[in-house]
C-alpha cells in the first residue's frame, strides 16, 4: 500500500481549542494523538494523547506523585475542570504540552518508508504532502498498523474496514 | 610565599569568584580549579586522595552519600506528605496554625535530614494545601526555606557546613546536640513569632475552603506502610549510631554508610530509585573544593593567614568569636555557605586546633562559624541551597519569588536570629565558662 491510499481525514484542533475540548475530541474519535492545525487548516504540531493526561496534574503533583493519592473524588473532579481554563495554544507556549512537528511522507511512499518516518519522528501520525506542497491527509498509527497487519497476512473484517474508512467518515452522524 | 603558593592563591581566588558569580556550573568550576591545583604542583595525587588535611575529606563525602541513599528510600514512603496533610487537618486548616506546624515539621526534618531534601518534600504538599485553601503559597514557602536553615543548624547532619565543621574540628553528633540544639530551639520559637509578624497576621481563613483540606485523604499518601516501618527503624538506628559515637567509635560517615546499606537491604526497592536521589554533582563539588582548599593548606597559605590572625586576635577570643559569627552571617548571605565554610574551617583549625580539649573560649570560634554560616544563609535567595530550591519550585508552579521579595524577609530573620546568637556565644563560652 502507498501513503496516498492510507491518508485519511482526521479531526484537528486549533490553538484556541481548550484542553477540555481537545480531550473530548480524542475520546470521541478514539485518537492516539492530537493534530493541531494553524489558521489555514495546515497541521503544525502533533501532541501524543497521553500528554493531555499531564494537563490535569498540577506541577506539584508531577513533582511529587504521592500527592495524587490525597485527593478525594470531588477534589479530583475539580482538578479536571481546570482543563476548561487553558487553550492548546497557551499550553504549547507554556511548554506544558511537548508537541512535535509532524513528519511528512510523499503520496507514493511505501509502508516501510512510512514506518521509518513515524518511528524516527516518534509520533502517532505522519502528514502526506506531495512535492508541490499539497496536503493530502494524515496517516494515523492505527491505520498504518492495519496495513502492516494485512500485508503480514493478519487480515480480518475489522482490519479491512479500518483500511476502507477514515476516522471522520466512520463517525459521521447518521 | 613561594611561586607555587602565589599561583595556588590565584587559582583559588579565580575559581571562587566564578563560583560566586553563579554564571557557570559550580561543580565544573570546582573540578577545573582542583585540576589546575594539581597542574601547578600545589598538591600531589597521593595527598588529594589520602590526606585528611590537604585532600578530599571522605568523611564528609560519604556521610552525605549515605544520608542521600537513606533519604532516597524514605522518600518513597510518602511519610512527609502524610505528616504535612495530617498536621494541616489537626490545625483545622487555620492558615497560621498550619504555617506553624509546617515550620516545625520542616525544622525537625531538616535537623535529621539535609535541608534541600526536606524542602523538596515539604514544598509540593504546601502548594497543594494552599491551593485548596485559596491562599498565596509564597509566605508558606519562604517560612519553610528559613525554617529548614534554622533547623539544619541544630545537628551535625542538618546542614552541609556543619558536616565540614564536624569533620575538620573533630566534633561529633552529640557535640552539636549539646552546643547548637538548645539555641536553635530558642531561635525556632522566636522564628514562629516572626512568622506571625511577617506573614501570619495577613492570612485569611475561609471555612468553606477549609473543608477541601479536611476532605484530603492523608493516609492514602502512604503507599507502603511496611516500607515505612522498615526504613523508619533503620533511620532510628542511624540516629542511635550517631549519638553513641563515644561508645562505638564509629565515624558518622561509617554510621551513615552502614545505615544506607541496611536501608537498601530492607527496602527491597529497585536500585535506580535510591540512586536517583544521590546528588552526584554536589558530591563532586565538595571533592573539588576540598582539593582547592587543601592545596592552600599544603602550600602554607592558610597557615600564614592563621599566624597573622593569631597575632591580631592575641587572647581576645570574645571579640574574635563575635566577629566570626557576624562576618560569617554576612558572607554566607552573599556567597554559598558551603565553599565559605570549606575555606574557613582549615583557617579556624590553624587558629585554635581541633575542638576536643579546647577551653570554651577557644572552642567558641568553631560554634560561631557554624551559627554564622548556617543562619546567614537565610539572608538572601541565594544564601543557602534550600532557598534556591524553594524559589525554583515556586517559579515552576507559577508563583515566582523575586530575589528582593526573599531578601526583604530573609534579612529580618537573619538579623534577629544572629542577634540572639551573639549573647548566647558570649554567655555560654565566656561569662558562664
Amino acid at each position: 500500500m502507498k501513503a496516498a491510499q492510507l491518508a485519511e481525514q482526521v479531526p484537528m484542533v486549533r490553538e484556541a481549542t481548550t484542553g477540555a475540548e481537545a480531550a473530548r475530541v480524542i475520546a470521541e474519535y478514539r485518537l492516539s494523538g492530537l493534530v493541531v492545525a494553524d489558521d489555514d487548516g495546515v497541521p503544525m504540531a502533533v501532541v501524543p494523547g497521553s500528554q493531555l493526561l499531564s494537563l490535569v496534574l498540577p506541577q506539584y503533583v508531577r513533582d511529587d506523585p504521592n500527592l495524587a493519592h490525597a485527593y478525594d473524588e470531588a477534589g479530583a473532579d475539580e482538578m479536571c475542570a481546570a482543563l476548561n481554563h487553558a487553550t492548546i495554544g497557551q499550553l504549547l507556549e507554556a511548554k506544558r504540552l511537548a508537541a512535535v512537528k509532524p513528519p511528512s511522507v510523499l503520496p507514493d511512499d511505501t509502508l516501510i518508508e512510512i514506518a521509518s518516518v513515524m518511528d524516527g519522528g516518534r509520533t502517532p501520525v505522519a502528514l502526506v504532502i506531495d512535492d508541490d506542497g499539497v496536503f493530502h491527509g494524515v496517516i494515523t498509527l492505527s491505520r498504518v498498523l492495519a496495513a502492516i497487519a494485512a500485508a503480514a497476512g493478519q487480515d480480518s473484517p475489522l482490519v479491512r474496514r479500518r483500511l476502507e474508512q477514515d476516522v471522520l467518515h466512520r463517525h459521521e452522524p447518521g | 610565599m613561594s611561586l607555587t603558593a602565589v599561583l595556588a592563591l590565584l587559582v583559588f581566588a579565580s575559581a571562587y569568584v566564578v563560583i560566586v558569580s553563579e554564571r557557570f556550573n559550580r561543580t565544573a568550576v570546582a573540578l577545573i580549579g582542583a585540576a589546575a591545583m594539581v597542574g601547578i604542583g600545589a598538591v600531589r595525587g597521593h595527598e588529594v586522595f589520602f590526606s585528611e588535611d590537604t585532600g578530599i575529606d571522605w568523611n564528609v563525602i560519604f556521610l552525605l552519600f549515605g544520608m542521600m541513599v537513606i533519604v532516597g528510600i524514605l522518600r518513597q514512603t510518602g511519610v512527609f506528605e502524610f505528616l504535612a496533610i495530617w498536621s494541616a487537618q489537626r490545625a483545622r486548616a487555620r492558615p497560621f496554625r498550619m504555617m506553624v506546624l509546617l515550620v516545625v515539621i520542616t525544622a525537625v526534618a531538616s535537623a535529621l535530614l539535609d535541608n534541600v531534601t526536606t524542602v523538596l518534600l515539604v514544598a509540593p504538599v504546601t502548594l497543594l494545601l494552599c491551593e485548596r485553601l485559596g491562599l498565596d503559597p509564597v509566605p508558606f514557602l519562604l517560612a519553610e526555606a528559613m525554617a529548614s536553615n534554622i533547623g539544619g543548624t541544630a545537628t551535625l547532619i542538618g546542614d552541609p557546613p556543619n558536616i565540614i565543621i564536624g569533620s575538620r574540628a573533630g566534633l561529633g553528633f552529640n557535640d552539636f546536640l549539646v552546643h547548637l540544639t538548645p539555641i536553635v530551639v530558642v531561635l525556632l520559637a522566636v522564628f514562629v513569632g516572626l512568622c506571625w509578624l511577617l506573614w501570619g497576621r495577613r492570612l485569611r481563613f475561609d471555612p468553606e475552603r477549609a473543608e477541601a483540606v479536611m476532605r484530603l485523604e492523608a493516609r492514602e499518601t502512604i503507599r507502603d506502610s511496611r516500607l515505612l516501618l522498615r526504613v523508619g527503624v533503620v533511620l532510628v538506628l542511624v540516629m542511635i549510631g550517631f549519638v553513641t559515637h563515644s561508645v562505638t567509635h564509629l565515624e558518622p560517615s561509617l554510621v551513615a554508610l552502614l545505615g544506607a546499606g541496611a536501608a537498601v537491604l530492607v527496602a527491597d526497592v529497585p536500585h535506580p530509585v535510591y540512586l536517583d536521589e544521590i546528588e552526584w554533582e554536589t558530591l563532586l563539588f565538595f571533592a573539588g573544593l576540598f582539593v582547592m582548599v587543601g592545596s592552600l593548606v599544603h602550600q602554607g597559605v592558610i597557615g600564614d593567614l592563621a599566624r597573622t590572625l593569631t597575632g591580631t586576635i592575641d587572647d581576645h577570643y570574645g571579640p574574635a568569636a563575635q566577629g566570626l559569627l557576624l562576618g560569617s552571617a554576612v558572607l554566607s548571605g552573599v556567597v554559598d555557605n558551603i565553599p565559605y565554610v570549606a575555606t574557613m574551617a582549615p583557617l579556624v583549625h590553624d587558629l585554635v586546633g581541633p575542638a576536643a580539649g579546647l577551653p570554651p573560649h577557644q572552642q567558641s570560634l568553631w560554634w560561631a562559624l557554624a551559627l554564622g554560616a548556617d543562619l546567614g544563609g537565610n539572608a538572601t535567595a541565594i544564601g543557602a541551597s534550600a532557598n534556591v530550591v524553594i524559589t525554583g519550585i515556586a517559579k515552576r508552579n507559577g508563583y515566582p519569588i523575586s530575589f528582593w521579595r526573599f531578601t526583604r524577609d530573609g534579612l529580618v530573620v537573619t538579623a534577629v536570629t544572629v542577634a540572639l546568637c551573639m549573647p548566647y556565644v558570649a554567655l555560654r563560652y565566656f561569662v558562664w565558662a
